[in-house]
């Protein structure tokens, strides 16, 4: 044993060591959040709560073409399709169901959807008694869309499906039979 | 035979051939857009350009005949960048909306499109925004999505000889649509519909309601008609969503009528029964299986023990073979009673009785090729367009495509006429005395007394006929090499229907049809299973197999077969059970999906008769008469829910399958029987629906599974692709797949379905000789000044009277009108929509009149599902039956029309 290993035993240095970073940490600042009175804020492309969009003037966008229903991999949406009642050349969602116990937020259906109907939003602390109380119909998706209206573009922008909505371009975006603007 | 080169691959074809054939037979897919295998190409699509690798140049393989030496690529730079331009020039105008489209996902213009990946265009234009042309019922015309293929112009005008639909504008603005921007008028029958290749045609029943890849597919056969339709019912969630037919699958190729098409709804609606009912205090109450059974059980045991022929049964013909043959033996060997009867009595067990009695089959000796290849056909006291669609559909075609000789007897003008080198037309009634003549003037062939030709011409005088179309005919079906007799519902209906059918036969047997191949007599049942039922002896006279129920032979045969003694009485029909009823002789009736009141004038005593029954049992799937009197009411499945066999007219024994669950508690006929049998106590032991038909198949080995398929074309649209069938790829197995020449093509061998000439022959000489020949019997019948006959006839849009709960069907034809010949309104003054009253000496009914040219200037027609109980009263009442066959005599009434303002 020599005389500096007997000093390092004598004087714990290993120790203090180890704790050098423990203590450096003591004079940061603090990491810990102190969910729920403090929240973290999100990113825009944050995966949360899927939410239905409307139109400017209200009209809500879904055409209830199914497309989400068909690419979603964990079958956590039904939509039941229909003529409009108003517009008989129009389709509709006449059901829209999503199940939020099965869905895993892939946000495939957000990237299927050809009307940009569909976003995600920051919201993620829906908790329910119940397991019917996650299953959401269409009124409720869009009873949160109109609340999270900012979240729901700002995601669609930052994943990159703006563009076509605000191009103003015919070619590449979807025919669909035009929509009244009253 | 000229041999081509497609791809490397050598083939020899003929030299009439397309090269979009040749490339078929080499087993090369090339896709198309406006190629239909039924139809001549148009090549209007220019997506099936192959290149010529000699002269480097492009053409349209479905319009370029093929010659010597050609050798062609499918496949090559040039061909794809042609297809792609071509790609991108439809979707100039093509909106891009394939998810709000209902095609999208079996478009085989999406599929195109992923496959030569035309994302962009090169070129500027406009989209087309033409608004929906929404004014028909039942089709929707998108302008925007339609790429002028021109399939579904040519369907109408070429297969189903319509013309209801053409382009019109020209250029750019070209548009397809009904004529002069009316509402379209039509059969309905939706064959543009399912060949529209891009969702340009829609139908308002199911628009937007489904996405073609959620629903299941099951082939089944169609149950209204005995067309015998294969059709497939597509399914969601255990509910039907729509019916479509596949192009080249069985005997009717591809097309469907308006009812097999849209007519699915009637069997998911709530007024269905979807549990047993049990009176109790006068009124029906809900009750379950376990409670009704025993009771009705106990109920019939104790009505058994009085003696045979103690219980009656009524069948209806839409069911399938196998419960009509478990229907027989409950009667039979649980009963102990052979009072059964099936609904063919009404009208088709009037031709069914002399035809059986002279071929000793059912079967008919030609089918509906042979039609195809007749040079001569005569058409009488039927309308096959309504009858049995696809039958019509084939005489049409055999008239326009391969110049058969069309003649057509008739009072009124059925769809038929126009294409018919004459069309004969008669008195009301006078299609008899116009067989009767003309069977006369066959058999005597030439040796004709004077006294007998001015009878001739006083008769043809007094019934109208043309004697110069009459010779003509005559000239025509004795000189032919092939000639068919097609006959229908209106002969069976005539006052003395036996002897018009007796003269179809002596004609037939006279002419030498019997034993030519080609010719023969076709005739259409009224049901989906006329056929079948009979063969399964589910009427008095027969046991299954057509044998003689009171010939102690045959009825040795079957106690062998099923190995119990068969204590049944002498038995009897419609009238037998009507009157045993009567004298307290019978005292329980099972009917089937029959109701027997509604087929008799409401003072004839039906109601009455059947009230003096112990027990009423009804099982069926609405409310009728015959339920609202029961005793009990059991739930019946429909035939999109229970698996069996139909008959088809061409003799086509053909699968329904389940399509979807049973509806509520509902049970097949056999299932009930069974349950009910094991409730008596004396248990018949019917495992399934399949064990019934391999019972049958082992006593009847001749009513094995057939069917036909039309031409069949291996294109490559994406992934559309209509290819031969294979042999029970989903159990669908008719006959065997018979390997040809290289290999490269299949030919399907299907059992026989027409019936052995050989064994009609020998039967016919037989009952010919023993046939006493009689003058045409003195018939009147013809109208007098102001008055018409009134006619009950099938309407096209409808089947039977279950149709009418149907919403499709109904938003078709929602109300019964009467139709009054053009002329006689507006001579009457009597508009379209208005009302007027008939009266005869036993009633008076309103009805809403619909002029038409078609109808002659003496009669009026009705559709007879519409005949309730109103319209029957102008009919004498009375139980009159005949005595030949034991159908109720049907009268001719003479009506009075009285206009009226009122509404």
């Amino acid at each position: 044993m020599t005389f500096k290993s007997l000093m390092n035993s004598i004087l714990f240095t290993e120790i203090a060591q180890g704790l050098k970073v423990t203590f450096r940490h003591f004079f940061k600042k603090k990491l810990t959040v102190q969910y729920p009175h403090e929240k973290l804020t999100l990113a825009d492309g944050y995966r949360g709560f899927i939410v239905h969009r409307r139109y400017d003037n209200g009209q809500e966008r879904c055409v209830g073409c199914d497309l989400c229903e068909a690419i979603c991999p964990a079958k956590a949406i039904r939509v039941v399709g229909d003529i409009h009642p108003e517009f008989p050349e129009r389709r509709y969602a006449k059901e829209y169901t999503l199940d939020f116990t099965r869905c895993i937020f892939c946000g495939f259906c957000v990237v299927a959807c050809p009307v940009n109907a569909l976003s995600m939003t920051k919201e993620f602390a829906h908790s329910s008694f119940t397991r019917e109380g996650l299953i959401y119909p269409k009124d409720k998706l869009l009873a949160l869309g109109d609340r999270c209206e900012d979240e729901s573009i700002a995601y669609l922008k930052v994943r990159n499906m703006w563009d076509a909505e605000d191009s103003g371009k015919e070619e590449g975006r979807y025919h669909f039979p035009p929509i009244p603007t009253t | 035979m000229a041999k081509v080169t497609i791809n490397g691959i050598e083939v020899d074809v003929d030299p009439s051939m397309t090269i979009l054939k040749a490339a078929e037979k080499a087993g090369i897919p090339v896709p198309t857009f406006c190629y239909h295998p039924r139809m001549d190409p148009a090549g209007s699509c220019r997506i099936c350009a192959v290149e010529l690798e000699d002269s480097k140049k492009v053409v349209m393989s479905c319009v370029t005949p093929v010659a010597d030496g050609m050798r062609v690529l499918t496949e090559s730079p040039k061909i794809h960048e042609a297809r792609k331009t071509n790609l991108e020039l439809l979707l100039l105008h093509h909106p891009l909306d394939c998810p709000v489209c209902d095609c999208g996902g079996e478009c085989p213009l999406q599929n195109m499109s992923f496959a030569y990946g035309a994302t962009e265009s090169r070129f500027e234009s406009h989209r087309n925004d033409e608004p929906e042309d929404m004014k028909s019922d039942v089709l929707v015309f998108n302008a925007n999505r339609c790429i002028l293929c021109g399939k579904c112009v040519r369907i109408c005008d070429e297969v189903q000889d319509v013309h209801a639909i053409g382009f019109i504008n020209r250029g750019f603005d070209t548009i397809i649509g009904p004529p002069l921007g009316k509402k379209l008028d039509c059969e309905f029958c939706g064959d543009c519909l399912e060949v529209c290749p891009t969702g340009a045609i829609t139908d308002h029943f199911v628009r937007y309601k489904y996405r073609p890849w959620q629903l299941e597919k099951q082939q089944t056969t169609c149950s209204y008609c005995p067309s015998g339709c294969q059709m497939f019912v597509e399914t969601e969630n255990e509910a039907i969503v729509r019916v479509t037919s596949q192009e080249g699958v069985g005997p009717n190729e591809g097309s469907i009528c308006v009812v097999g098409r849209f007519g699915f709804n009637h069997v998911q609606i709530p007024e269905r029964f979807d549990t047993p009912y049990m009176r109790s205090l006068h009124r029906l109450v809900p009750s379950s299986w376990e409670e009704v059974l025993p009771e009705i059980a106990s109920g019939l045991n104790a009505i058994r023990k009085k003696g045979v022929d103690r219980i009656a049964g009524l069948i209806s013909t839409r069911v399938p073979m196998e419960d009509a043959y478990v229907f027989q033996s409950f009667f039979r060997k649980i009963l102990h009673s052979n009072m059964i009867d099936t609904g063919a009595r009404y009208s088709f067990m009037n031709a069914a009785l002399p035809i059986v009695a002279a071929t000793g089959t059912l079967r008919p000796l030609v089918d509906h090729e042979d039609i195809l290849k007749a040079k001569v056909i005569l058409v009488v006291g039927a309308d096959p367009v309504s009858e049995s669609n696809i039958t019509g559909l084939f005489v049409k075609r055999a008239a326009r495509k391969e110049r058969s000789r069309l003649y057509v007897v008739d009072s009124e003008a059925i769809s038929l006429s126009s294409r018919a080198k004459d069309h004969i037309r008669v008195l009301p009634g006078g299609e008899q005395i116009f067989l009767e003549v003309l069977s006369e003037e066959i058999r005597q062939s030439g040796n004709l007394g004077a006294e007998w030709i001015s009878r001739k011409e006083e008769l043809f005088k007094n019934w109208n006929v043309d004697p110069s179309a009459y010779q003509r005919l005559l000239a025509d079906l004795r000189s032919c090499e092939t000639g068919i007799i097609v006959a229908g519902r209106k002969l069976f209906q005539l006052e003395t229907p036996v002897a018009g059918v007796e003269s179809l036969l002596k004609i037939t047997g006279d002419l030498g049809w019997i034993d030519r191949p080609g010719c023969g007599l076709f005739v259409l049942p009224e049901a989906s299973n006329d056929l079948g039922v009979l063969m399964m002896g589910a009427s008095h006279e027969w046991l299954p197999g057509l044998m003689d129920s009171r010939d102690p032979a045959s009825r040795g045969r079957w106690e062998e077969t099923w190995g119990s003694r068969l204590a049944y009485g002498p038995g009897g029909g419609l009238e037998e059970i009507l009157k045993g009823i009567d004298e307290g002789k019978i005292n329980a009736l099972i009917s089937l999906g029959e109701n027997p009141i509604g087929h008799f004038p409401p003072g004839s005593r039906v109601r009455e008769i059947l009230s003096k029954l112990d027990m009423i049992v009804s099982i069926d799937m609405f409310q009728n008469e015959l339920s609202d009197m029961a005793h009990f009411v059991l739930p019946a499945s429909s035939a999109y829910e229970r698996s069996g066999h139909l008959v088809s007219a061409e003799g086509f024994v053909q699968a329904i399958k389940p399509t979807m669950a049973y509806w509520g508690e509902s049970l097949p006929d056999w299932q009930i029987l069974d349950r009910l049998s094991h409730a008596m106590g004396s248990p018949m032991g019917v495992d399934s629906a399949e064990s019934v038909m391999s019972e049958i198949l082992r006593f009847l080995p001749d009513l094995a599974p057939s069917s036909r398929n039309g031409s069949h074309f291996v294109g490559g649209t994406g992934e559309i692709r209509l290819a031969t069938p294979v042999a029970s790829a989903d159990g669908c197995a008719y006959g065997e797949m018979v390997h040809e020449g290289n290999g490269l093509s299949t030919k399907f061998v299907s059992p026989a379905h027409k019936a052995n000439r050989e064994s009609v022959s020998s039967r016919y000489a037989q009952w010919r000789e023993g046939i006493k020949e009689e003058p045409a019997s003195p018939y009147r019948s013809i109208a007098g000044e102001g008055e018409f006959v009134l006619e009950l006839t099938k309407s096209l849009f409808h089947s039977g009277k279950m149709t009418l709960m149907d919403s499709n069907l109904k938003k078709i034809q929602p109300e019964g009108k009467l139709r009054i010949n053009r002329q006689t309104a507006r001579k009457r003054k009597i508009k379209k929509g208005e009302r007027v009253s008939l009266r005869t000496a036993y009633g008076v009914c309103s009805f809403i009149v619909e002029p038409s040219p078609a109808v002659s200037e003496f009669e009026l027609t009705f559709p007879v599902h519409f005949a309730n109980a109103e319209v029957l009263a102008l009919f004498a009442p009375g139980l009159d039956f005949s005595s030949g066959t034991g159908a109720p005599v049907t009268h001719r009434i003479r009506v009075s029309l009285d206009s009226q303002n009122a509404n």
